[in-house]
């Protein structure tokens, strides 16, 4: 094992990350740091990220507004960006759930704990953790699956009556705001808003109505 | 928010002790991953019927010898007592 106590600061905590995918070796602090960062988030991280989520995009919608008044296309750049950067991490956080840990790679690969593996077994496994979490191969198996529709469930439970307050308070200002000049054409968007909020929340219905098999239809007893 | 009922008792992490099976390699057998066995050793994640019988299989064991509905009894006084019958 490779002493690499005489390293540098920025070495030892921030420049070993990029050494495994290198092959070269690391020592078994930097080691112990890769496992430890590897463990997926306990809940109480999970809840802060989740909670920070709301304010960061407070933040985002805000810089937009600001980007569109100056020039709308920019506005629209700006808005793009901004989403994508957001999907990104929302992508990498549903790729961390489904991950399989380097200990785990370790004893499927090879039977044994990730610490008593070689170097070069070690540097393998780390850069195929790091490929499969850059493009997204992981195993979605049952429960995964199972999670994900529970959550996306959850959400668009929560996101129905949201939906229904957001388009009240948009009638609400198209019908009673100081916009007289413009509220006729305010109303149309209202229009076309509810419209939206409508198939929204009608769409999982709908898409039941269309997958659903036919029941099989025998009601009397088999006859002998 | 749709939640199970029913609650499935499991031996998984007695049988895997006692065939010296790791979570890792339990899953790869049966086609999960190995968060997945740990999720139903904690009680956290009821399984499909095709996993379940999965498992069961991987054990050679009958499902209901795996899975239960209720708390299983310790499998040390399950032993012991057919041992007292058979005596």
């Amino acid at each position: 094992m490779a002493s690499n106590e005489k390293r540098s600061w920025f070495w030892k905590n921030i420049g070993f990350w990029f050494v495994p995918a290198r092959s070269e070796k690391l020592g078994p602090e930097e080691w112990a740091k890769v496992l430890k960062r590897s463990q997926p988030a306990k809940r109480r991280m999970r809840r802060l990220l989740a909670l920070l989520w709301v304010p960061v995009l407070a933040f985002e919608i805000a810089v937009s507004l600001r980007v569109v008044r100056l020039d709308p296309w920019a506005g629209l750049m700006s808005a793009a960006m901004l989403t994508m950067v957001m999907g990104l991490a929302v992508r990498a956080l549903r790729i961390g759930f489904a991950q399989v840990s380097l200990e785990d790679r370790a004893e499927m690969e090879h039977g044994e704990e990730f610490e008593a593996l070689k170097e070069k077994q070690r540097g393998e496994i780390f850069q195929r953790a790091v490929r499969d979490g850059l493009f997204g191969r992981v195993k979605v198996d049952e429960r995964e699956a199972e999670q994900r529709l529970r959550a996306q469930g959850a959400a668009y439970r929560l996101l129905g009556p949201a939906l229904v307050v957001f388009v009240a308070g948009y009638w609400g200002v198209c019908l009673f705001g100081p916009f007289e000049a413009t509220r006729s054409a305010l109303a149309v968007t209202a229009v076309v808003v509810t419209w939206l909020v409508a198939l929204v929340l009608a769409a999982p219905t709908m898409i039941r109505m269309w997958t659903q098999p036919d029941e099989p239809g025998e009601t009397a007893p088999v006859p002998e | 928010m749709y939640k199970s009922i029913m609650s499935l008792h499991n031996r998984i992490a007695v049988l895997r002790a006692e065939r010296k099976l790791s979570r890792a390699t339990l899953a790869l057998s049966v086609g999960v991953n190995p968060q997945t066995i740990g999720f139903l050793e904690r009680g956290d994640y009821t399984p499909s019927l095709e996993l379940a019988f999965k498992i069961a299989e991987h054990f050679g064991l009958p499902v209901e010898a795996v899975f239960s509905p209720r708390p299983f009894r310790a499998l040390s006084e399950q032993v012991y007592e057919a041992h007292k019958r058979e005596a």
